[in-house]
């Protein structure tokens, strides 16, 4: 029944949608605003066309716009005093184009800009949905340990803290496989279901993140619950050229070093981009002489957490042809990640630790650790004709992570471990995962429509290895089948539609201890191998929807977006079984739960005057069947080995939040800003009923004061910026929470681009918990041991451009 | 052009009188007591137990709403690790290998709608089990789902 509904519902709106074409007028429009080097919209700069007899000048918001007679190509100058002279070449394949000229100061530097791929103010502006962009300069003035740390200063983004090098994304206080990652147009698939399970993404080869605050699952099928982080890729070099940049970065805290070092090139057609990235930090430092756990006092030596430490190689390659209006890039890329647990508590357990073994060095890597190798082959080719824009992605990843302990027998595990068993005695836990995927897409312009369309599948296959079992292995197929309409209604009014088909397919792995537990309490006793996970298969079907308005004018901005969304359950929520040591908890799947759906309703609402702007982003989201792991009042005997059960459990939850941006410039080189966000949560029914949801971040509000300006000809770009954050106490807690006092921290930017030899070497100096206050973060991984965030830390990073020849675009 | 503030307007009335709303039903946020400081508590810290003998596992539970269930879990401690909840060491014996070490997992429900429960339990360790250091854990939880975990360090003789 809800298959005919569905296609009903498509076929009205395909024939919508002609019938509106049917509206279609004939003009050409090339249109754009005009930027700064920091970004900033910059006002009365002259434009032109070669060739044309056309000028115009920026508006107050750096706008402006052409009217044309023919499509073509065309070249687009910009002149203004102070700024180098800009030309670029304009491709009007469409009956309009948006252009984003970034001028640069006097000093002659040209950037390529890419009209196709650089959409991001077009997304800004006709966009229902809530987006945020950050370029390069953004990450590197608030480089952290991982790249998600270095973007929770973005409103309504905070981390799950694993120690110093990894940590995992939370948008509006969900996260796991709430949030979808996609790095280069693919999913990036990992085991996202753990808490201790970092992202393997090298923050030095993104060139820009886009962050998309709420459901997405129209456009990212399952898991785009709370949100999307697209980690996009650099654009191609320019034509002739040969060039790249040389990173270093250094942090005091940990002993961090690092280095990422760019070459990148193009022909006329064929361009290829490499990229290596080395990173190396020791044991990181809190304030603290001594940590409790479980209040049992853990001494710290000089405030090292005993084996922290960790390393990260990573290995890029893409390689691709582009020529008008095709491309197709191959990327090779190989992330891997080794890094220690903090000793003292892997698995909560406060294990008689070695100090003297570990506290000898600072920099190794002991047991307990884990490691990770993420291998990704991906293939993008666009190809444009006609009004459409076909897009075609391949990938293949391959996940292969191994958490090594040495053996401990919990529960009924033999007390020494089995010589003739095949896995290593420190092989806790593997997970061999290996996705592919395929999506074809068409984006078509249709009169004032633009339509996309396009198909998604995947195949994932994750095998487990170890000597502990926490989820079986399993195998799983999903395909999706899309459709999104934008109807530009007018130049200030643009309506967005779509709709979407899932189908998922999972098949979860029999399982069965390899040691002999007791059952019953016969006499004699019994024991048995015990079955952990049977036979599973799952089929499962969704339709989602959204629908939004942009509506633009002059300085007022709003957004509007409501949707229905959905998750799958992960093979971990249906088939768990086994002790979670890090919790004492043992966690049962249930089997037969259902999707999970989300209702959520967006806002945005956007002032910008030349001298200060507001933005306030409001939200509802309601969960008919929220999945969530309930800690319950009941010991098992049997499986869990006198552990407390946490079952996954399904209930009505309801969040509502905000976040809110003031800018304000208070003379010509200095501005302030405050960035505040609120996150409320509730569950409704079941067991945890009047109960919040677990890593809830509590209200925060960042304070900001920044000094920006050219120093001279050679120093550009420098600022000095404070960051003042207030973050509320958490009482709102769920079991097993602890309840989190509010602190407020310090952070210092400071900042200068100097030329050398006509190439910008930036650099950027960070002071990071100035004060060395003493905070427990309440989304952190330890936070229930207790465990304070990172001392100060000072960083510093430095970025190197080279050109091996001098670009040839004139 | 008024209409297009009409839905964004309920909307932000509506995140209002709700942010303005005191939650209904408090919830329970305390964690369940384990006290074994009364004189007939058993096991206490550094406490020893004969094998092959009976001893009675006696400590007092509480809850500020309602008790859940709890669990012991006896198991060697040859390789000295520790998750003692309890401030003193004992004096530990060297690092041994097991051979036939004692390992007792055991649940004991409680009834519901109790505050308070003083746990009495009969329970009696093998002769043969290897002697030496152990761990005691007591874990209990509330109707809630709080669980406190009580690890006391024993010797067996």
């Amino acid at each position: 029944m809800a298959v005919t509904i569905t296609m009903k519902k498509i076929c009205f709106l395909i024939i919508s949608l002609f019938i509106c074409s049917a509206l279609f007028a004939q003009e050409y429009r090339l249109s754009g605003k005009v930027f700064g080097p920091l970004g900033r919209p910059v006002r009365d700069v002259e434009l032109s066309l070669m060739g044309l007899s056309q000028s115009v000048k920026s508006g107050f918001d750096g706008s402006f716009s052409f009217k044309l007679t023919r499509r073509g190509d065309h070249y687009l100058l910009a002149s203004a005093a102070g700024f180098a002279l800009y030309n670029q070449k304009v491709s009007l394949r469409q009956d309009s184009v948006f252009v984003i000229v970034r001028l640069n100061t006097a000093l002659h530097q040209l950037e390529d800009v890419n009209i196709v791929e650089n959409r991001a103010l077009k997304r800004q502006q006709e966009e229902s949905m809530n987006v945020e962009t950050v370029k390069r300069d953004f990450i590197l003035r608030n480089l952290g340990g991982s790249l998600m740390k270095s973007l929770e200063r973005l409103p309504g983004i905070k981390t799950i803290g694993i120690g110093s090098g990894q940590s995992k994304p939370l948008i509006r206080g969900m996260g796991f496989n709430r949030v979808v990652v996609t790095d280069k147009g693919m999913k990036h698939e990992g085991q996202q279901w753990g808490a201790d399970h970092g992202l393997e993404i090298d923050q030095f080869s993104t060139a820009e993140v886009e962050v998309i605050k709420g459901a997405a699952s129209f456009v990212y099928g399952s898991d785009a619950i709370a949100g999307v982080i697209d980690v996009k890729s650099p654009l191609p070099p320019a034509i002739n050229s040969l060039g790249g940049a040389i990173d270093f970065i250094g942090k005091t805290n940990n002993g961090w070093y690092g280095t990422s070092l760019n070459l990148n090139g193009r022909k006329k057609y064929w361009f290829f981009d490499s990229r290596i990235t080395y990173q190396n930090y020791g044991d990181y430092k809190v304030p603290a002489d001594s940590v409790y756990i479980y209040d049992y006092a853990v001494a710290l030596n000089k405030g090292h957490l005993r084996n922290t430490a960790g390393r990260e190689t990573d290995l890029h390659f893409s390689t691709g042809y582009t020529k008008g209006a095709f491309r197709s890039v191959l990327y090779f890329s190989n992330v891997h990640q080794k890094s220690g647990f903090f000793a003292n508590a892997h698995g909560l357990e406060p294990r008689r630790v070695d100090a003297g073994l570990h506290d000898a060095s600072s920099r190794d890597i002991l047991m307990p650790k884990q490691e990770v190798n993420h291998f990704k082959l991906i293939n993008r080719t666009v190809f444009e004709f006609n009004g459409h824009r076909l897009k075609f992605d391949l990938g293949y990843q391959h996940n292969f992570r191994q958490e090594h302990s040495n053996y401990v027998n919990h529960g009924y595990m033999p007390p020494i471990y089995p010589a003739d068993r095949k896995e290593p005695s420190d092989l806790e836990r593997e997970f061999d995962k290996r996705v592919y995927a395929a999506n074809l897409s068409d984006q078509l312009q249709l009169g004032k429509h633009e339509l996309n369309f396009g198909l998604n599948s995947e195949y994932q296959n994750n095998q487990i290895n170890g000597w502990s079992f926490l989820v079986p292995a399993f195998r799983q197929f999903t395909a999706g089948l899309f459709v999104y309409d934008k109807y530009k209604l007018n130049n200030n009014l643009f309506v967005h539609g779509a709709l979407r088909y899932d189908f998922g397919n999972v098949h979860l792995d029999h399982y069965q201890d390899w040691f002999l537990s007791p059952v019953g309490s016969g006499n004699p006793q019994v024991y048995q191998h015990l079955t952990r996970a049977a036979d599973l298969k799952r089929t499962f079907n969704s339709l989602v929807y959204s629908l939004g308005i942009n509506f633009n004018k002059d300085q007022f901005e709003l957004k509007w977006n409501m949707g229905k969304s959905f998750r799958m359950p992960i093979p971990k929520e249906l088939g768990a079984n086994g002790v979670n040591y890090h919790y004492f908890s043992y966690e049962k799947g249930n089997p037969n739960l259902s999707p999970e759906l989300s209702y959520q309703a967006d806002l945005g609402l956007s002032w910008k005057a030349e001298k200060w702007s507001v933005a306030f982003s409001p939200f509802y989201n309601y969960f008919p069947n929220y999945i969530y792991l309930n800690p319950t009042a009941d010991h098992d005997y049997d499986y869990g080995a006198g552990n407390q059960i946490f079952q996954y459990a399904q209930s009505r939850v309801m969040r509502y939040g905000a976040e809110l941006q003031l800018k304000l410039k208070l003379l010509k080189n200095l501005s302030t800003e405050a960035l505040a966000e609120y996150l409320y949560a509730k569950q409704l029914s079941g067991d945890k009923k009047g109960y919040v949801l677990p890593f809830s971040p509590p209200p925060s509000l960042l304070l900001n004061l920044t000094y920006s300006a050219d120093l001279s000809k050679a120093l550009t770009n420098a600022y000095f910026s404070v960051d003042y954050r207030i973050t509320a106490k958490q009482h709102r807690i769920v079991p097993p929470e602890k309840k989190t006092e509010g602190y407020g921290i310090f952070n210092i930017q400071a900042g200068t681009k100097i030329n050398v030899n006509g190439m910008p070497v930036s650099v950027n100096l960070q002071a990071q918990n100035l004060l060395n206050t003493k905070y427990l973060n309440h989304t952190s991984f330890y936070r229930l041991i207790e465990l304070p965030e990172a001392g100060r830390n000072l960083i510093l990073s430095i970025s190197i451009p080279f050109k091996i020849n001098k670009n040839q675009i004139h | 052009m008024k209409k297009k503030y009409i839905i964004p307007g309920i909307l932000i009335a509506g995140y209002f009188l709700s942010g303005c709303k005191k939650d209904s039903a408090e919830v329970d946020t305390s964690y369940p007591e384990i006290d074994i400081t009364a004189a007939s508590a058993f096991p206490k810290q550094c406490g020893s137990i004969r094998r092959g003998e009976k001893f009675i596992f006696r400590a007092s539970f509480h809850d500020n709403v309602e008790l859940g269930s709890s669990s012991i879990d006896i198991h060697h401690n040859f390789d000295h690790h520790t998750h003692s909840t309890e401030v003193s060491n004992c004096n530990m014996e060297p690092v041994k290998k097991p051979v036939n070490p004692f390992l007792l997992i055991k649940t004991f429900p409680i009834a519901a709608g109790q505050k308070s429960f003083t746990i009495n339990e009969e329970l009696v360790v093998p002769a043969d089990a290897d002697p030496g250091d152990y761990h005691f854990m007591i874990r209990l939880t509330d109707k809630a789902g709080w669980q406190t975990i009580k690890g006391i360090s024993i010797k067996l003789l």
